[in-house]
């Protein structure tokens, strides 16, 4: 069997006594568009953070190409580009230097570093904001700094936390273009969302977590089983009866 | 009606306040400096009490006035002050700015500190009862008067700074003023016996019944002679100075909640070509352009220079010299939190191979290009200017084993004790407050103001043994300091980053377990007596000891002042001295050892 792009093996993270994330698997095949979707808290962060290096598992690793995370994470590293959700950013420089800064800082030759940046910044449209520091921008233009970031080395694995949250529908769109360029040239993309339409569209492959488990995971259409996404969404993760009954005084 | 609003915000905000406040006492750390801060507060109201009580009005309305220039620059080295309750919590509710802003007040007055201050001022009504009844019944509003101005003065002062802060001069002014008065804190003494030896206390006093913070006083004490004009003119005077500094205070909160914080325009852009120089390129932007990093770089340079030149009062150069080598001391202590400061951007570094030894390097380098040739010419003038020969060889060996030291500590510092702070793109409007961690910030700061002194240990000792022979001893021991802290941070990160950055991002509470284990295992005592003795540690340690040492060195047999020591015969001097020393150096290694016990239990 071809060695995936991505695999998550038994992901176990325990805040206090909570377990955030529970002996949590995936496997992510070579030249997927993998969708992760799961309800609020249930711990899509805690595993992609534990997946791609970022917060050290309690029990589990992850292996990116086959090269272990936490076992050899210099290479693991090298192989993939990642996005999180509401981290920082050197905020004291511009878009452009944060790119120039990184670049350089992961060895890429410097006029590579300078092409790719100002490429990056055009296509994502931040080029107009060099006169703007970092902490200045809105959380849209972060994103799409961020995915910049995330595809300034050209990673063959793109692992992306809510990509397309705060972002308007023209940069949205932008994102789509590239990121199924990205697939066609052969490079493997994980996201998690809560927007169903966007995962049903973009996505082949997609796993439902809730509270710290995989309770489904396939193709798509493996996955609604006849029905919608969202309506398999409901169905796995519970459906909630409340906002129907109250709320009485809301239209009085 | 708008009465009504205003009541009814009031009550609610102070029920949030006394709700977080309840949750402050749950937890230890935050008990211990509530506990603690009150005791000391409680035993300087006693004191103005007694003051009263003795009737020496003079010493007290000076007090009063101290006491007041507490609450004005007290929440500069608290965080900001108290932000339990941020006005930008309630910017989207139809308050006007006056209701929120008294909302915001009554709830203020709803704390340690006024309770605190509501008792010293009974002092007011302690003066009254000597005078006559009307005396005693004009010191009521007064005491009020007086503590609302108190408390205004303190909100007032946090909400300049706030917009002195998002601009360089105001931050450069700002960072001045800090220095000025926490230099004279250590060095005060100077300007003290200066005053008091040319006999100026008279002038003092009178100085401080005209500021408002002696106001009350001065109202009650013109009841007592009957000159009521006078102690209404007081009373009305306090109102109006309280109702301007209200205005002032709301329409500042208004431009907080609502102005934006971009950063200013760029003026030269990143031109690096190798990762050890773009990281280089990163932190030295840091440096120039965020204000906070400015602002500590002026700090800690005019701190070492006031620190130094305020002895001259008094006609003693011998500090002279010590201006650098103390400025750097200050640098590495406020530079002590270099990840922590940067927040969750440190998922950056660790996504990047092989980024961890470029980045700590780059921000040593950044650290000595911003201090190194700054304190070599102030080194280098004002030991000219001192006219002491002698001092030579010990500041030039000294001064780069204290740099080397210095930029490696600060790495090793940040890297082993960050604190978290809130991410800078979610800070609020008060540019002094970045988190809840102010104690723990404190801590490591007296820590490394220790651990940075020692670092000049070897080169000092060969100066004063082989005189310029210390020289390539304090730069051996700067490289080596410079050169081994570095390595062991760069290591630290390579092998825990990932715990670095959940502290950074989830702050204690996600690994609070196994920290709550830790800490609760020692008695509460145990952290009293480790947070008292971080804060009292530099009394015995500094003017008790190395100052009176260095006054006996240097043969000045003039100035007493509280110098326990030099009041004694010749024979017991030096023994006071040492065991002083012996005191706050215990006292700071007690404080520590307990604080850094509870740590590495929580990132491992």
């Amino acid at each position: 069997m071809e060695t995936p792009a991505f695999e998550l093996i038994g992901l176990t993270k325990l805040f206090g006594t909570e377990r955030a994330v529970d002996d949590l698997g995936l496997t992510v095949p070579k030249g997927s568009f993998f969708g992760m979707l799961g309800p609020n808290g249930a711990g899509k962060t805690t595993s992609l953070s534990m997946a791609v290096g970022l917060l050290r598992p309690d029990a589990g690793t992850a292996k990116i190409f086959g090269v272990d995370v936490w076992a050899e994470p210099t290479s693991a590293k090298a192989l993939v580009g990642v996005l999180p959700d509401g981290l920082g950013m050197p905020e004291r420089l511009t878009g452009r230097e944060v790119l120039t800064y990184l670049g350089l800082l992961r060895g890429l030759p410097e006029d590579e570093v300078k092409s790719r940046t100002t490429e990056l910044l055009e296509v994502l449209e931040l080029d107009h904001e060099d006169d703007k520091q970092v902490i200045g921008y809105s959380t849209g233009m972060r994103k799409k700094l961020g995915l910049a970031v995330a595809l300034l080395h050209a990673p063959r694995l793109l692992v992306l936390d809510e990509p397309f949250e705060a972002v308007d529908p023209v940069s949205a769109a932008t994102i789509r273009t590239i990121l199924n360029r990205f697939i066609a040239g052969g490079g493997s993309v994980v996201m998690s969302s809560h927007v169903m339409a966007l995962v049903e569209q973009l996505c082949d492959r997609v796993a439902v977590v809730a509270e710290g488990k995989v309770v489904a995971t396939g193709t798509v259409s493996e996955v609604r089983a006849g029905g919608s996404l969202e309506d398999a969404f409901v169905s796995l993760v519970g459906a909630s009866t409340r906002g129907a009954e109250g709320l009485a005084w809301l239209s009085a | 009606m708008a009465l009504g609003v205003t009541y009814a915000t009031s009550h609610t905000l102070v029920r949030m306040r006394m709700a977080a406040f309840r949750h402050a006492l749950k937890d230890q750390n935050r008990l211990t400096w509530i506990v603690g801060g009150g005791f000391v507060g409680l035993v300087l109201a006693a004191g103005l009490i007694w003051l009263a009580g003795i009737g020496d009005t003079d010493a007290l309305v000076v007090a009063l006035g101290v006491w007041m220039l507490g609450w004005v620059i007290g929440p500069m080295f608290a965080g900001g002050g108290d932000e339990t309750l941020k006005p930008e919590y309630f910017s989207m509710h139809p308050l006007t700015p006056r209701t929120l802003s008294a909302g915001l007040l009554t709830a203020a007055l709803a704390g340690v500190a006024p309770v605190i201050s509501l008792l010293a001022l009974l002092s007011l009504v302690v003066v009254g009862t000597q005078l006559s009844i009307a005396a005693t019944l004009i010191a009521l509003p007064a005491v009020v008067l007086q503590l609302l101005c108190f408390v205004l003065a303190s909100r007032l002062a946090v909400a300049v700074y706030g917009v002195l802060l998002q601009v360089r001069s105001g931050a450069v002014i700002a960072a001045l003023v800090n220095a000025f008065i926490l230099a004279f804190t250590a060095q005060g003494w100077a300007l003290i016996v200066a005053f008091v030896s040319t006999d100026v206390q008279g002038t003092v006093a009178k100085a401080a019944r005209i500021a408002p913070s002696g106001w009350g006083l001065v109202s009650v004490e013109a009841a007592g002679r009957g000159d009521w004009l006078e102690a209404l003119g007081a009373l009305v005077g306090l109102a109006v100075v309280a109702g301007l500094m209200f205005a002032a205070w709301s329409a500042l909160l208004v431009r907080r909640t609502t102005a934006t914080r971009t950063g200013s325009k760029p003026r030269r852009l990143l031109s690096a070509t190798s990762p050890g120089g773009a990281a280089g390129a990163k932190e030295l932007r840091s440096w120039t352009r965020d204000l906070l990093y400015g602002h500590r770089a002026v700090f800690a340079i005019s701190y070492g220079l006031f620190f130094c030149l305020m002895p001259l009062a008094i006609g003693w150069k011998s500090m002279l010299p010590w201006a650098g080598p103390a400025a750097v001391v200050m640098a590495g202590a406020m530079s002590a939190n270099l990840y922590g400061s940067d927040g969750t951007a440190l998922w950056a570094t660790l996504m990047t191979p092989g980024s961890a030894r470029p980045d700590v390097r780059a921000r040593q380098r950044a650290f000595l290009l911003v201090f190194a040739p700054s304190t070599l010419l102030i080194t280098l003038l004002l030991t000219w200017w001192s006219g002491d020969t002698g001092a030579w060889p010990l500041v030039l060996s000294v001064l780069p084993a204290i740099l080397g030291g210095a930029a490696g500590l600060v790495v090793a510092c940040s890297v082993y004790a960050a604190v978290p702070t809130t991410d800078a793109h979610k800070r609020s409007g008060n540019p002094l407050n970045s988190g809840e961690n102010e104690g723990e910030t404190m801590g490591i700061t007296y820590l490394m103001l220790v651990l940075v002194s020692l670092t000049a240990g070897p080169a000092l000792g060969a100066a004063l043994a082989w005189s310029w022979w210390g020289v390539p001893i304090g730069v051996l021991s700067g490289l080596l300091a410079w050169w081994y802290f570095g390595l062991v941070a760069a290591r630290r990160l390579d092998l825990r980053g990932p715990e670095l950055l959940t502290l950074l991002r989830h702050g204690r509470s996600a690994i609070g377990e196994v920290k709550r284990a830790n800490l609760d295992s020692l008695p509460r005592w145990r952290r009293t007596l480790a947070g008292f003795c971080l804060g009292f540690a530099a009394i015995p340690l500094f003017p008790q000891a190395l100052v009176p040492a260095i006054f006996k060195l240097t043969g000045n047999n003039d100035t007493k002042s509280w110098f326990l020591a030099l009041y004694l015969s010749a024979q017991w001097q030096w023994v006071v001295i040492v065991v002083m020393a012996a005191i706050g150096v215990s006292m700071y290694t007690y404080g520590g050892v307990t604080y850094f016990r509870a740590k590495p239990a929580r990132a491992d």
